[in-house]
């Protein structure tokens, strides 16, 4: 707690100056910041996809990739309401719709790997290529 | 809308902790330990959101992700055999070209998502050109009218109150499709997770079919 205080304390100190105010722009996040946490998230997700051999991470992945899309539209509402804009709630609806998806995607998403495993024994992406040829 | 003391603490902490939160997700060798990675990760996520002032999509996603969706996660992990995951004795990445080629066209996704977030947000500020002193300014006038909170040092916002009313107001069609979406997707599983046995007991087979 204590160098929590002194933190803040340094990064009040820090706005008179310049030098210190540039760092506070740095420091302070803003939609841009949101944003590339969102970006990373997604990255991430994406890799989560394209790398793994087991299908229940995969879905796992998915949903990191979704969440990240519903943290830009929250960050996005949120820059809109300050900037004085009466619909940019719509942003926060759209999350919900997301939210929505998502959940009834996991849940045919897990009813097709329980249908999957029944047949082939297997949760391995690379071993189910019934359809390759 | 730039956070500042302790909001941007917050975030902080809370934004690494979703990203190596998702890192551990990928990274985790067994499936039960992404699955609580990933809750960690939504759960910061959540906060995140609060600090961006959505309260009801935060308690939402810890409701519907955290509670509905990684127990039904966690449900089908145990289902599933994962053994040989847990014991290290098999691979749990593609193999190594597909992890190369994969990766390479991440750290071009990142960079190119890096730069246009730069740029656009550049465009952003050009179009409106209000620092962020004036515009938190403007908005603790617009926040005056609400009532203050029981700490005093905020208000209590109507942010809920109009996500509510415009989902019935502006989105009541969109709503009323994720609801059929909704029953589809819980049709849709049962009919998907159910077995053959449970398949030949429906009404619409013949009930000698084990039989023949």
């Amino acid at each position: 707690m204590f160098s929590c205080f002194n933190i803040l304390s340094l990064i009040q100190a820090a706005e008179t100056t310049r030098v210190g105010m540039m760092k506070q722009a740095a420091l302070n996040p803003d939609l841009s910041k949101f944003l590339v946490i969102g970006a990373l998230l997604f990255i991430i997700g994406v890799a989560g996809v394209l790398t793994r051999r087991n299908i229940i991470v995969i879905f796992m992945s998915i949903e990191l990739i979704l969440n990240a899309a519903n943290l830009n539209f929250i960050a996005f509402s949120r820059y809109l309401s300050a900037m004085g804009d009466v619909d940019a709630v719509a942003g926060q609806i759209f999350a919900v719709f997301v939210i929505v998806v998502a959940a009834a995607e996991a849940a045919i998403g897990l009813g097709i790997v329980i249908a999957l495993y029944r047949n082939k024994e297997t949760i391995w992406v690379d071993e189910i290529d019934l359809l390759k040829w | 809308m730039t956070l500042s003391g302790y909001e941007a603490l917050f975030f902080w902490i809370f934004g690494l902790a979703a990203i190596f939160a998702g890192l551990l997700t990928v990274m985790a060798r067994n499936a039960v330990h992404s699955a609580l990675f990933l809750i960690s990760s939504l759960v910061s996520v959540a906060a995140l959101f609060i600090l961006a002032r959505a309260e009801f999509i935060a308690g939402v996603q810890i409701l519907v992700y955290v509670g509905g969706v990684m127990v039904l996660f966690l449900f089908v992990i145990m289902l599933v055999n994962v053994g040989a995951e847990e014991r290290g004795s098999d691979e749990i990445f593609n193999n190594q070209r597909q992890v190369t080629a994969s990766l390479i066209f991440c750290l071009l996704l990142v960079g190119g998502m890096l730069y246009s977030i730069n740029t656009g947000y550049r465009g952003l500020q050009a179009r409106y050109p209000a620092t962020p002193d004036v515009v938190a300014a403007q908005e603790s006038i617009r926040d005056q009218e609400h009532a203050p909170s029981a700490t005093g040092s905020s208000r209590i916002t109507n942010d809920t109150e109009s996500v509510g009313s415009s989902l019935y107001r502006y989105a009541s069609l969109p709503f009323e499709i994720a609801s059929v979406l909704l029953l589809v997707a819980i049709i849709g599983s049962v009919m998907l997770a159910r077995t053959l046995k449970q398949e030949a007991s429906a009404d619409d087979v013949d009930p000698d079919f084990e039989s023949r």
